[in-house]
Parts: structure tokens; C-alpha cells; sequence
């Protein structure tokens, strides 16, 4: 839209042709000038001038729409809103599943299970809806190369044994899911700027980028000057573009994360975790010093993408083999729990019978605690993040 | 361009007169000063002394005219010209002044009634905390019918960031409606009757008008475009603007543009929020400042966007009261069908669900059961 050229905003051709010898070809450029400018560009009268604006912004601006029209199109077509994601106590808090038309993260310290939750939703995509799936072709942008084939077959097999019980089925899926392997900040943004004539022609129903974090943590180093602004910029261009995508073809697109240590009371340091061996050295020093807020374990790529993504789902571990899987940011959702384990199906829920809503004090999802391995180890009862979910149910339901 | 009224109209000098450049260079080169001069000539004389069509030269002479014809007999109220008040006006008219209230008697106090009609109102806070929320909330209350405490107007939703959700907006605006049933119920007044048959969830989302503004020239265009809007839907009261921040977060290499830009928007946006008797709401980002020992969470846009709000709310979370438990923060937004018309101040849980339609976002607050407001209103 900013891109568009003026003669296409219905200006006259010679008032075109005056503008671009002043260099003033798109709207974009149009409108960034002040009144003054603009009268001194085009030799026009204030009056004329702002009446040359309006029109110009006519050609940029949205179009109106009510909240009731909006409502309307969402109940013609109610189930294409969400992508549901199997596990059922998980999309009933999120009130259907994964949104459609918004940007969803899965943030967790490594091997907990992003990528498998990936790969499973991946698998869920594909399926016809009439088995809650959407029915189209999935993209996948894999920066670390932890794709793989044989288990999203492994998966596929083992939780939707009535539907694919053909090798035929199974093939014609994995022919679905288009794979690409982009390892530098640049090559993922221009992919993702290309991406939309992909979904139309292929009929892309999910986006999945695993992970954003990898890329921009080796290129960024944020404790160089200037380049966490250089990063803000990345970030940002290349959720506008994502949130665009989504929304124009009302698909979900989900984005992983990793962690980082934050330390608040620190020199705005952030120390970066790659490998799980970090982990203990990391939990010793936090339970050395004692005090909750030096030193704990949050989501990566700071504040302003948290501000970018619109639901955030954090996964941690428990204590082996459960793990835990928290609603850390959602706009329809309260902040919940559940608690899973990764099987040969993919990702499974305990449902605790118990425990109805899950609910807890959640807190800024850019700064939510979150467990690693060692730490869980150590106190399973003690934890910074979480009171324990029976307690907590119990007691919000008295001040109900 | 000054519009200075204590000169007599006839005096003004060419350059004050919003004439095309060329001919302001041409009037002047021939040796013109004043309007006087201009309108003595005549349109004949004129076009053959500095040699322009006998059109232009008349289009330039009602120009000039109604510039100094419209400024003697404007009113004093008139859109665009110089007012002038006394204070004890002035007072008159901010008592007077509408609030969009918004059913939470802690937030209404704060900001001294409930948002201000006329004024710019930012909220800041940091990923989560419930900006778009609260927004939401207000798109609906600014509907309530004047017999509840509202303005009963209308409300323009500007989104850049795509958080606008409906389903969220339906309920809250369902809790409403239920709160004023609640409330004509206890009170029985006729008034109340009769304008609960137009407050219904259909005519609520009907005018709510949204924008999606995709970048920032989108976001330029249409706030070029609101003061039309506006004059064809007069009873609009309440502009949001969700995400001034985004849009000029990315693709700006040159910052004084983004700050001629954001100070050009702010200046707009006062001109509509006077003429319109509306009030603006604004969110914004929080972003980090690494200082030398530590870094802070501030408002995003930089400090010379500070000054464009005249109330900034800053939600933040609240991290002090208990090291193992992290409390929200609070701002109750509209409790359940127990306690109409006042608050208790105590637990709060913040629940949405469907099933219940009566319970909108209820925030938790400090776990003692004293109601301590940890929220800031800065008026600067």
C-alpha cells in the first residue's frame, strides 16, 4: 500500500510528473511530507494542498469495517478460526485451538519439545477438516535442522491410526509439508517476504518457523552497541510481514523460541544458553545466590517481540518424564496449566481429573520464569515459577 | 501561515494569505503588500499586472476574500480559528466535560472521572498486561446511554497490530449490557427502560468502526482522513489507536523523520480530539534503556513523544509483593453480576470464559485484602 505510485491515486499526470522531478513517486513519499513542503512541491494553494492529501490518502487507507460485520464473517465460517490442536483440555481454555489470522510461540529450554509439537501440528494441518485439521499444504522454515522425516511419519502413524492406515495416505501428506532450510537472518526474511505466492499457489494452511531465535542469536550480539536496535529492526520487519500473512489468508503461523538467562538486577547482560550442559551451571548460580531475581530463565529475543507475538505457549520441564505446558500470553486465554509427556504420538496431556481450571498468577510473559532441566531435578516442591495447581484451584474458588 | 486578529483584515500582508507560492513570488516581484491592494485591482487589473489568466487572477482574489472576510465574521468557536477564553470558561466547560466511564470506580478515580473527552490519553505497559484489553473495554463503554453515567457515543478503532479480537469484544460488551440491566433493575427509572431497548449487543458492535493500518503511510492516510469521518459520523467519542508504536518501530533509518512524523500525528490528533469533543486513546510499547548499571523497561517513541498525551497510564506488572507468587496488576475492568454499581476491594481473579458470559477480565490484585493501587496516572 505505501508502495503505490501516485498516478494510481487518480493525481493528475502533469501534477505526477511535477512531483517526480522532486523524487516524489508513491504515496509513501507523498505523505511523509509536512504542509509547507508539499505546498512548495506541487505550487499549489493550502486549500488545494489538502485536498490533494485527502485524495492521496484515499487511495492508502483501509477500508471500514464494523465490529458486527467482523462478527458476522467469524460465524459464517466458524471452524476455519482455529486449528485445533488434539489436546483437549489445551484448546478448550484457548477456546478452540491454535488462532487462526495471529502469531502463536512456543518458547522452552532445549529438548523439551518444541519441535515435536511443531512436527504434530504439522501433521494436523494436513488432515481433512472433518477430522479437525485444515485440509492444506503446511511450510516449514527450519533454521536448526531438527526436522525430521521419520518421526512425522512416526507421529502421523501413531495418533491418527484409522486415517492413515495406507502407506499411500502417509506419503500423500509428507508430499504436503514443503521444507526449507534457511541458516542466516537475511535468507529467512527474504523467504518469509516470498512466501506469499507460495501460499497461493501450493494452498498453504500453516506456517511453522523453528526457531526465529536461532538465527538472530548468532548474528546479533547484543552486548555490541547499536545492534540491539539492529535486531528490534529485524524483529519487527519480520513480524509485520508474518502478521500480514496470517491474516490476509487466515492461517496460523507459529514461531519458536528459545531462552535466556535474564539478569535483572545485573548490567543488562543477557547470557545465552545453546546447550543443556548450561543448565547446571546456570541453576547452581541462581540457588547460590538466594534472591529470586538475580539471574532467572525467560523467553529470548527481549521485549519487543514479546509485544509482537499475540499467544505464547512456554513448555517446561516438571520433573522427568512430565513436562509442563504453560498459556503464558493469550488474549482469550487465562494464564494455564497442563501437564504432558512426549510419546510416540506426539505430545500427550495427563489429565489429572482433579483438576478442572488450571489456572495460576502468571505474570509478564516477557519475563516468566522458566524450568530447566537441573531445576527440576533439585525441588520439585520449592519452584520460583509455579504454586502447585491443586492449591491454586482451591483457593481461587473460594474468592469466586 | 498566522492568523493574527488584531490586525485589521485589510492590512494583511501577502504572506500571510495561503496563496499558491509562484504567485506570492510573482505578487510580490510586482510590488504587492497588502489584501487591500489585491482586492482594489481587481481581477482584470491583476491578471494583466503580473501576467497571469483572468481565472487564476479571480480565484486568487476569493482566496483572499474569504481569508479576510471569514476571519472578521467567524465565530469564536469556529473549527480551526483562535479562541479565546477566560479561565472561569474554561472551568465551566471541563466541568461539564464528559468521562467514558468505565465501571471500575478504582480506574475512574484515578484518572479523575473516567477518560477525558477531549484529551489524549496513552497507556503503556509491557507485553500482556492488558492494553488492547482495556481499549477494547473502552470502545464499548463509550456507548453506555447517558442515563448510566455515559456519553452514548460511538467509537473509531485504529489497528496496527492485528490484537483486535471479536469474540473478546462480544463479551465484554454482553457484561455491559447484563451490568446496566443490573442496574435499571435496581434503580427502576423509566429513562433507564427506555434506553436499554437501543443498548443491545447488535448496536454496540455496529459502532464500533476498525481500521487495520498495516504500516505506517496507512496509518498517516487514514488519520488524514478522520476529520472527514468524523464530520460524517458526528457521534463518534472515543478514537484508539492500538499500536501507535509498531508501525515506527521498523524501517526508519532516519529518526527525525520518525520524529517530524509522530509529532506531525500528535498535532493532528489534539486538532481532532478539540473539534470532535472526542477522546484519543493511544498504547504503546514498552522498550529497554541499557543504562550503566542496569537497564529499565521505558515507554517506546523516545521522550519528545512523551509530551504528546496529556494523561500517560503506565500498567506494569507487579513483582514486589511476594518473591515465590507473581501478582498481576490491576485494573479491575468490570466484576461479575454480584455487586451492581460498587466494587468490593477485594480478590480479584482474572477469569474469560465463555459458559459465563457474565464475567468480563477481572484482574488479581495484591493478595492482602486492602485494595492497593499500584498503578500510576502521570499527568505531566
Amino acid at each position: 500500500m505505501a508502495a503505490k505510485k501516485l498516478r494510481r491515486a487518480q493525481l493528475s499526470q502533469e501534477m505526477c510528473e511535477r512531483l517526480s522531478r522532486y523524487q516524489i513517486t508513491t504515496c509513501q513519499d507523498f505523505l511523509c511530507l509536512s504542509l509547507l513542503e508539499l505546498m512548495k512541491v506541487t505550487g499549489q494553494s493550502y486549500y488545494e494542498v489538502q485536498k490533494l492529501l485527502c485524495k492521496v490518502s484515499r487511495a492508502c487507507a483501509p477500508k471500514m469495517q464494523t465490529a458486527y460485520e467482523m462478527k458476522l464473517r467469524k460465524s459464517v465460517n466458524p471452524s476455519s478460526a482455529f486449528l485445533t490442536t488434539t489436546l483437549h483440555s489445551l484448546d478448550r481454555v484457548l477456546h478452540g485451538g491454535v488462532p487462526c489470522g495471529s502469531l502463536t510461540e512456543i518458547t522452552s529450554p532445549p529438548g523439551c519439545g518444541k519441535t515435536q509439537f511443531c512436527i504434530m501440528l504439522s501433521v494436523l494441518a494436513t488432515l481433512p477438516v472433518s477430522i479437525g485439521g485444515l485440509d492444506g499444504a503446511v511450510i516449514y522454515i527450519d533454521t536448526e535442522s531438527a526436522f525430521s522425516a521419520e518421526r512425522l511419519i512416526e507421529i502421523a502413524a501413531n495418533r491418527f491410526p484409522a486415517y492413515f492406515d495406507s502407506d499411500e495416505k502417509l506419503l500423500c501428506m509428507t508430499r504436503s509439508i514443503h521444507l526449507y532450510r534457511e541458516l542466516t537472518c537475511c535468507s529467512v526474511l527474504k523467504r518469509i517476504m516470498s512466501l506469499e505466492e507460495e501460499v497461493i499457489s501450493k494452498k498453504v494452511k500453516l506456517i511453522v518457523i523453528d526457531s526465529v531465535a536461532s538465527v538472530v542469536r548468532k548474528e546479533f550480539d547484543t552486548k555490541l552497541q547499536g545492534n540491539l536496535a539492529e535486531r528490534s529492526n529485524f524483529l519487527t520487519r519480520g513480524a509485520s510481514v508474518l502478521k500480514y500473512l496470517a491474516e490476509e489468508f487466515s492461517i496460523p503461523v507459529i514461531l519458536t523460541n528459545q531462552i535466556t538467562t535474564s539478569l535483572s538486577s545485573g548490567p543488562g547482560i543477557r547470557a545465552d544458553l545453546v546447550s543443556p550442559a548450561d543448565d547446571l551451571s546456570l541453576s547452581e548460580g541462581s540457588s547460590v545466590s538466594g534472591k529470586r531475581d538475580s539471574g532467572c530463565v525467560t523467553a529470548a529475543l527481549g521485549n519487543t517481540w514479546s509485544h509482537s507475538v499475540n499467544t505464547r505457549l512456554i513448555l517446561q520441564y516438571h520433573d522427568l518424564p512430565t513436562r509442563q505446558l504453560l498459556v503464558a500470553k493469550s488474549p482469550v486465554a487465562p494464564f494455564s496449566t497442563f501437564f504432558y509427556t512426549i510419546e510416540k504420538s506426539g505430545l500427550v496431556l495427563q489429565d489429572r481429573k482433579d483438576q478442572t481450571n488450571l489456572v495460576w498468577e502468571g505474570t509478564n510473559p516477557a519475563l516468566q520464569p522458566i524450568r530447566v532441566r537441573n531445576t527440576a531435578l533439585k525441588d520439585t516442591s520449592h519452584d520460583a515459577a509455579l504454586p502447585s495447581p491443586t492449591g491454586e484451584t482451591s483457593r481461587n474458588a473460594s474468592n469466586l | 501561515l498566522s492568523r493574527c486578529r488584531c490586525i485589521p483584515a485589510m492590512q494583511r500582508e501577502l504572506g500571510t494569505l495561503p496563496l499558491a507560492p509562484a504567485l506570492r513570488a510573482r505578487l510580490a516581484a510586482a510590488g504587492f503588500q497588502t489584501a487591500q491592494e489585491l482586492l482594489d485591482t481587481g481581477p482584470c487589473g491583476l491578471s494583466k499586472e503580473i501576467g497571469i489568466s483572468r481565472e487564476e487572477a479571480l480565484e486568487a482574489l476569493q482566496v483572499v476574500r474569504q481569508e479576510c472576510d471569514g476571519n472578521a465574521a467567524r465565530p469564536a468557536g469556529g473549527p480551526g480559528a483562535t479562541r479565546k477564553f477566560t479561565a472561569l470558561e474554561l472551568l465551566e466547560e471541563e466541568q461539564t466535560q464528559g468521562f467514558i466511564i468505565t465501571f471500575c470506580s478504582a480506574l475512574d478515580n484515578i484518572l479523575g472521572g473516567g477518560v477525558q473527552l477531549t484529551k489524549i490519553t496513552e497507556i503503556c505497559g509491557a507485553p500482556g498486561v492488558g492494553k488492547t484489553q482495556l481499549c477494547m473495554q473502552l470502545a464499548v463503554d463509550v456507548q453506555i446511554p447517558e442515563c448510566f453515567g455515559g456519553v452514548a457515543g460511538e467509537a473509531v478503532f485504529i489497528d496496527t497490530e492485528g490484537s483486535f479480537m471479536v469474540d473478546r469484544v462480544v463479551d465484554i460488551a454482553a457484561a455491559c449490557v447484563q451490568h446496566c440491566h443490573l442496574i435499571a433493575e435496581a434503580q427502576q427509572e423509566e429513562d433507564h427502560q427506555k434506553a436499554l431497548e437501543t443498548f443491545s449487543l447488535e448496536n454496540i458492535l455496529s459502532h464500533i468502526y476498525y481500521f487495520r493500518c498495516r504500516d505506517y503511510t496507512e496509518l498517516l492516510a487514514q488519520v488524514y482522513l478522520l476529520p472527514e469521518f468524523l464530520a460524517e459520523h458526528s457521534k463518534v467519542r472515543l478514537v484508539v489507536i492500538d499500536g501507535i508504536a509498531f508501525p515506527f518501530r521498523h524501517d526508519f533509518e532516519d529518526l527525525s523523520l520518525r520524529t517530524r512524523l509522530l509529532n506531525g500525528l500528535a498535532q493532528q490528533l489534539i486538532i481532532i480530539a478539540n473539534d470532535h469533543k472526542a477522546a484519543v486513546v493511544l498504547t504503546n510499547q514498552m522498550t529497554t534503556r541499557i543504562g550503566q548499571s542496569q537497564s529499565t523497561l521505558v515507554p517506546a517513541l523516545g521522550e519528545s513523544w512523551g509530551h504528546a498525551a496529556t494523561v500517560r497510564l503506565i500498567l506494569h506488572w507487579d513483582n514486589r509483593l511476594e518473591p515465590s507468587k507473581n501478582c498481576e496488576i490491576l485494573f479491575v475492568a468490570m466484576r461479575s453480576s454480584l455487586f451492581p454499581g460498587s466494587f468490593l476491594p477485594s480478590l480479584y481473579h482474572k477469569v474469560i470464559s465463555l459458559s459465563c458470559s457474565v464475567k468480563c477480565v477481572l484482574y488479581i490484585m495484591s493478595p492482602c485484602s486492602t485494595l492497593r493501587l499500584k498503578s500510576h496516572a502521570v499527568i505531566p
